[in-house]
C-alpha cells in the first residue's frame, strides 16, 4: 500500500487560531455558504429576518406561506414561526428545519447553526434520477453550478489526497 | 488522475469542446495547498474543484472516494455511485470503467453502459436522519477547523463519523487530524472489518470485465 502518497495528515497545515467574528448575531452554515447574520434572535430557536431567509435557504414569505419554487410551506398563526419583536418580524428558521426535517448542529458557545441539507430539496434525484444542482467556486475562482451544464455530458468525479 | 485528463483531451479532440465536461472534485479540508499541486501535477484542463466541505459527495449520496457520476445532456443522471478508479489502484480499480465512460461520451443514450432510472434511483443511496445530521456536524467541524478551533473541529467531525459511521470520507478525513494520518493502523482496522462485515469498501462496478 502506497501509504505515504496517500496518508497526507493535516498536521502538516498547522493550525492558525483566527478569532470568529464577533460582530455578528449568528453564524448560518448552509449549502457550503457562511452567512454573518448582523441581525438574529437567539433564544432557545434562532430567530432571523425574511430577508436572511431568503438569502440563507432561498424560501421566500408570500401570502400562502414560505415559498421555494413550487414547494409552498403555509405558516398558520399559531405555527409559531413567526413574530413581532423590536419592531419588526422575525422568522424562526429551527422551527421551519424541524418542519421540513431539515437536520441542525448548533454550537451555541460561538452561536454558529449549521444546517443540512432539506429533504425535499433531494427529492428530484431519490424519485426521478435528476442531477442535484450544487454551487461551487473551481479553482481559477469560476461559480459552477450543475444547471449551467444542461446540453452537455458531464463527469463528476470526486478524489482526495488522504 | 492522468488517465481523466488523457481521455478528457482525447474526446475533445475527436467531438469537440462543447459535448463533454469533467468536474472534479477534491473532498479534501485540506484544501489548495495540499490538492492544488496534485492537479497542477496533472496538468489538468478540465474544471477543478477544492470541496472542502465535501459537497459533491453531500448531494450525490457519496460515502467514499473516488466515486463518480454521469449526468446526461437533459441534467438526468445514467451511472452513480462506483468505485471509479481510471485503472488499476491499490485500493481497487479495473480497466473497464474508463472505455465503458468514453463509450457513453461518443454514444450517448445508446450506449449500453447507461443505466435505466429505475437502476440509476435503485443505486443512489438512501440517507438516514442520522447520515444527513452527520452532513451538518461535519460541516460544523470544517468551519472550526478554518478558524484554527482543533478541538471543536475533532468534536464535530467525531459527531459526524458517529452518525454516519459508513462514510469512509468523514473516517479517514478525520484521521487526517491524527499523528498516524488517513491510512494508518486505524484505516487498516477499518477495511479489515469492512470485509470481514461483508461490507463493500466501493460498490462493485457493474460492468463485466471484457
Amino acid at each position: 500500500m502506497a501509504a505515504a502518497i496517500m496518508a497526507y495528515p493535516d498536521l502538516r497545515h498547522p493550525f492558525q487560531k483566527k478569532s470568529l467574528n464577533s460582530a455578528s448575531s449568528a453564524t448560518v452554515l448552509y449549502a457550503g455558504k457562511v452567512f454573518e447574520l448582523k441581525q438574529a434572535l437567539t433564544d432557545n430557536a434562532l430567530w432571523v429576518t425574511p430577508e436572511d431567509l431568503t438569502l440563507i435557504n432561498g424560501f421566500e414569505l408570500k401570502p400562502e406561506g414560505a415559498c421555494f419554487e413550487s414547494l409552498c410551506i403555509p405558516l398558520k398563526d399559531d405555527s409559531g414561526l413567526l413574530k413581532q419583536e423590536d419592531g419588526r418580524q422575525w422568522f424562526n428558521l429551527t422551527s421551519f428545519a424541524t418542519l421540513l426535517e431539515q437536520p441542525c448542529v448548533i454550537d451555541l458557545e460561538n452561536k454558529v447553526w449549521s444546517f443540512g441539507e432539506v429533504p425535499a430539496k433531494r427529492q428530484g434525484m431519490i424519485s426521478d434520477a435528476m442531477a442535484p444542482d450544487f454551487e461551487l467556486v473551481d479553482r481559477q475562482g469560476k461559480v459552477i453550478r450543475m444547471s449551467d451544464y444542461k446540453g452537455k455530458k458531464a463527469l463528476i468525479i470526486t478524489w482526495s489526497s488522504w | 488522475m492522468p488517465v481523466w485528463q488523457r481521455i478528457y483531451e482525447e474526446l475533445q479532440a475527436e467531438l469537440g469542446d462543447s459535448n463533454f465536461v469533467i468536474i472534479s472534485a477534491a473532498q479534501d479540508t485540506g484544501g489548495e495547498a495540499v490538492v492544488g499541486p496534485i492537479f497542477d501535477a496533472a496538468n489538468t484542463t478540465y474544471i477543478q474543484i477544492v470541496d472542502v466541505d465535501h459537497t459533491i459527495s453531500t448531494v450525490f449520496n457519496f460515502l467514499n472516494v473516488p466515486s463518480a457520476a454521469w449526468v446526461d445532456e437533459s441534467g438526468k443522471i445514467v451511472r452513480i455511485d462506483e468505485g471509479t478508479y481510471a485503472k488499476i489502484h491499490p485500493f481497487g480499480g479495473n480497466d473497464v470503467y474508463a472505455p465503458a465512460l468514453i463509450d457513453w461520451v461518443r454514444n450517448g443514450e445508446n450506449s449500453e453502459f447507461v443505466q435505466s432510472t429505475a437502476t440509476v434511483t435503485k443505486n443512489i443511496r438512501v440517507q438516514s436522519a442520522d447520515e444527513l445530521k452527520a452532513e451538518a456536524a461535519f460541516r460544523l467541524g470544517n468551519f472550526f477547523r478554518a478558524y484554527g478551533y482543533a478541538d471543536k473541529a475533532e468534536e464535530y467531525w467525531t459527531q459526524a463519523r458517529t452518525l454516519s459511521p459508513d462514510s469512509v470520507n468523514y473516517i479517514r478525513q478525520n484521521l487526517t487530524l491524527s499523528e498516524e494520518g488517513s491510512a494508518g493502523e486505524t484505516f487498516r482496522g477499518l477495511m479489515t472489518s469492512y470485509i470481514e462485515g461483508g461490507k463493500h469498501y466501493y460498490r462493485p462496478l457493474d460492468l463485466a470485465e471484457k
